[in-house]
């Protein structure tokens, strides 16, 4: 395979260098050169955040071009539509609908769009495939708020093509979270995983 | 998977893992068997200061978090004097404040390894400015290299202690934010038997005033060291494993690809599915091998140079094919952007319009898509944390100042102040500038105490500043300001770490690498300084801390305030690991009168607003317990939830 890219995206402090770092190792183990595309700093602070997984045999550069991403996989849907344009035509989005209202939309400076409106620019102005669900309430459901990321992890497995088998990504995740933590993650992966075929008919 | 303090320290050669480029050169300097370590953090190079913290005692590496990066480089530089390897690293604003001992101690030359690690960060994603550690090289006439990914960050440092020791030279080894926070597949190396038994390294120093007293006379003959140096330096880079050509050789067009701009390069050849080119990879932006450049240069028809910021690499080319009298079109600046980060997009779009042929994708057609895309997009800038007690702090000295003071603030996780709703930063120049500008604008319009004309009218002036800030070149400035009497609050944020790089330990934390150092409290500092009032409050208390600045505002004088409390990332942090809970608010649906006090003054990310109910309300998974919301609230709407934790 010569590269397969994914672009994360969500609000500082969800997990998405986690995820990238999750999916990094395991395309690594899968024996793929591998790149992952980080942003430290500031940014990390409750801001907009995107972070890029790139794995094959022809990658460089740790940055996901615009119009090359094969998945985004988004913590929030306005961070996901605000990096829509990374994605390729007939891309695939897989996203947590569960919104955070940034300050300055309560504070009335600003308007958040309808998820039915982000929806439809995915689907219709960039010609992609809509996986969306409440990754944060499976979360709650698997035990704990803080395992969003599996459960969209899992989700990102079952995109069709996707070079990673998801038994494969269950193990890195296993031994990447804490002991005491592993069972509520490995629930919180299988949610994901059954999200994703009920909305993929799979 | 293992932590990264451990993998760094795997005797396993041969064994492929993933690291952060940092990382991957704290591995590297490891392998080097470097002796002494000392940086002050700045983004993007913070987790290789980290990681070589986290290995330190381990790998009997001494290393140290020092207060400024002048100190941190004359750290490294003495220990490299006494024949130790020893590196030191800063992001490249850091430079800047170790420029004087950098610019004068290049003469001077060093006996074991001295590497300097510079992270530069264009687009400036977490910087003030855009310059470029390539231009400083050149300026020293210091060598500098620049790796195209982590496993070759981690190849090279070892490289640049060997041409340090060889040329008993400075060398530089640059990165960008795209490499330092580039995690990728590297190969570890051997580790030196001392690092593997942890066995600290001892330097001995042996005077020669010639050398190292720079007066005058000894001075002048530093120059003509220097020039000989990096002349010889460029001769041996033309074997430097990290330089080559690559591609057709008989291709009739050539690009030039230094430092990381060689990933964009190959894959935008790729994606353009071009393959009659020649490359010349450099991993030595300065000085370019003269002789690769002409054996490159045979056969070539045009060249394009695809290099990030400065025309470094291109005015050296330029300026050596002009006295060749090679006239073949050299692309650089007219192709390439001059200013924020390379993209595989920009190299893309430069080599597809030196080649002539289209883009692999139209990215007009995708911008327009987008461009009716932006308009839906809320912002979302980064803010200060849920429970960050600098949001306390300005929200009192705001109410304290009722908003009419002038604020001058400084560089760390407090310049969100910045941002609506407290808007309580109006300048920020570079690390310690907020107590020197402040005394300057109040020298400006209120005059000095000591001076016999009066100003008719006083601006008050608040100053911010962090604790690592304080220490780093907060205190010439303060001392400054005390002794020429101007008239200015300055409001210590001191929450005890140095939080916006990563919570490291600073002489306001007392902790070093090594145990415990010694810790020195900012409010002696101030008093021992003579300021004319000082205090501590605890910013959680807000009441206090709002009594206390208007307190300190009825002093005329120099006021010190330190507002003491831990950073909540950090602490929250801790409390996750030891499995600790944490209070939750939650708004009084019946007690809330839909005010928008708490959203419009304050700020806290946790609070958002219910556009059906018209109310306020708390995002649980966000709150980390201050209970600021309740003390900033009129109506005592916010309340913890019974036995509530996270």
């Amino acid at each position: 395979m010569k590269e397969y890219n994914v672009v994360i995206t969500g609000v500082g402090g969800q997990g998405v260098l986690t995820a990238a770092n999750i999916l990094g190792w395991a395309a690594l183990r899968a024996g793929y050169k591998v790149r992952l595309g980080e942003v430290h700093g500031m940014s990390q602070r409750f801001g907009s955040v995107i972070s890029y997984v790139r794995f094959g045999e022809d990658v460089y550069g740790s940055m996901v071009p615009e119009g090359k991403a094969d998945v985004i996989l988004s913590f929030e849907p306005v961070e996901a539509l605000r990096y829509v344009n990374y994605l390729k035509e007939g891309g695939m989005a897989v996203i947590n609908t569960k919104p955070i209202v940034p300050v300055q939309v309560s504070m009335g400076m600003a308007k958040y769009p309808s998820l039915d409106e982000i929806r439809r620019i995915f689907e219709e102005d960039f010609k992609a495939k809509w996986i969306g669900f409440n990754a944060e309430e499976l979360a709650e459901k698997a035990g704990h708020v803080v395992t969003t990321n599996t459960v969209l992890i899992g989700a990102l497995t079952q995109v069709p093509e996707f070079p990673l088998d998801a038994e494969h990504v269950r193990e890195v995740i296993k031994i990447s979270v804490p002991p005491k933590a592993v069972d509520v993650n490995m629930k919180a992966f299988d949610l994901g995983i059954q999200a994703a075929k009920d909305i993929l008919g799979l | 998977m293992a932590k990264v303090s451990d993998i760094v320290l795997w005797d396993k050669p041969g064994e492929k893992v993933l690291l952060l480029g940092n990382q991957a050169i704290a591995r590297g300097a490891l392998e080097a068997n470097i002796a002494v370590y000392a940086a002050y953090p700045g983004t993007p190079s913070s987790e290789l200061t980290d990681t070589m913290a986290a290995v330190a005692e381990k790998a009997g590496v001494y290393m140290e978090y020092s207060t400024n990066e002048k100190v941190a480089f004359e750290t490294a530089l003495a220990a490299a004097w006494s024949g130790l390897r020893a590196m030191t690293a800063m992001k490249h604003v850091g430079l800047n404040v170790a420029a004087d001992t950098f610019l004068s101690a290049v003469g001077m030359g060093v006996e074991g390894g001295f590497v300097i690690m510079v992270a530069d960060d264009p687009s400036m994603w977490s910087s003030q400015n855009e310059q470029d550690t390539r231009v400083y090289a050149k300026f020293a006439n210091v060598p500098v290299l620049e790796p195209a990914d982590p496993h070759e960050a981690k190849e090279m440092t070892k490289y640049a202690f060997e041409l340090s020791e060889k040329f008993k030279h400075f060398v530089i080894l640059r990165t960008t934010t795209r490499t330092s926070h580039a995690r990728g597949d590297v190969v570890l190396g051997e580790l030196p038997e001392e690092i593997k038994q942890g066995k600290r390294k001892f330097g001995k120093f042996k005077k020669d005033p010639s050398r190292f007293v720079d007066v005058p006379a000894n001075a002048r003959n530093f120059h003509p060291i220097i020039l000989e140096k990096i002349e010889k330096i460029r001769e041996e880079l033309n074997n430097c494993p990290f330089n080559w050509i690559e591609g057709k050789e008989d291709a009739k067009v050539g690009i030039i690809a230094p430092g990381l701009s060689y990933a964009y390069v190959k894959e935008a050849l790729a994606w353009l599915g071009v393959d009659n080119v020649k490359i010349l990879k450099l991993g030595t932006p300065f000085p370019v091998p003269y002789g690769l450049l002409e054996k490159f240069l045979e056969g070539l028809e045009k060249v394009l140079i695809v290099e990030e910021l400065e025309p470094v690499v291109e005015e050296q080319v330029k300026t050596w094919a002009y006295d060749k009298g090679i006239t073949i079109p050299i692309h650089g600046k007219d192709l390439v952007p001059r200013i924020y980060e390379m993209t595989t997009r920009r190299a893309v779009t430069a080599i597809a319009k030196f080649l002539g042929v289209e883009t692999p994708i139209n990215f007009e057609e995708l911008d327009a898509k987008y461009e009716k895309v932006k308009p839906l997009l809320p912002p979302r800038p980064p803010s200060l944390c849920p429970a960050c007690p600098h949001r306390n702090s300005f929200y009192a000295i705001k109410k304290a100042t009722k908003g009419k003071a002038i604020y001058p603030s400084d560089i760390g996780c407090y310049t969100l102040g910045l941002l609506p709703p407290l808007q309580a930063v109006d300048t920020t120049v570079a690390m310690g500038a907020s107590i020197g500008i402040a005394h300057g604008l109040s020298i400006a319009q209120n005059g000095s105490l000591s001076e016999e004309q009066k100003s008719p009218e006083k601006q008050v002036i608040v100053a911010t500043i962090g604790d690592s800030t304080f220490y780093h070149t907060g205190l010439p400035a303060l001392a400054n300001a005390i002794y020429n009497r101007s008239n200015v609050l300055v409001v210590v944020l001191d929450n005890l770490v140095t939080a916006m790089t990563g919570d490291q330990p600073n002489p306001s934390t007392g902790e070093t690498p090594h145990g415990m150092g010694k810790r020195i409290p900012i409010e002696e500092v101030a008093k021992a300084m003579g300021a004319d009032f000082v205090a501590v409050v605890d910013p959680y208390d807000i009441k206090t801390t709002y009594e206390t600045m208007k307190k300190a505002l009825e002093v005329e004088g120099v006021s010190v305030v330190v507002a003491r409390q831990p950073c909540a990332l950090y602490r929250i942090g801790q409390m996750r690991r030891k499995g600790e809970k944490w209070p939750i608010y939650q708004v009084n649906e019946e007690k809330c009168t839909g005010c928008r006090a708490c959203i419009n003054t304050y700020g806290c990310p946790a609070i958002y607003w219910d556009e059906e109910k018209k109310k306020a309300r708390v995002e649980p998974t966000m709150c980390w317990g201050c209970g600021g919301c309740a003390q900033v609230c009129p109506f005592g709407a916010f309340e913890p939830i019974e036995g509530g934790s996270q």
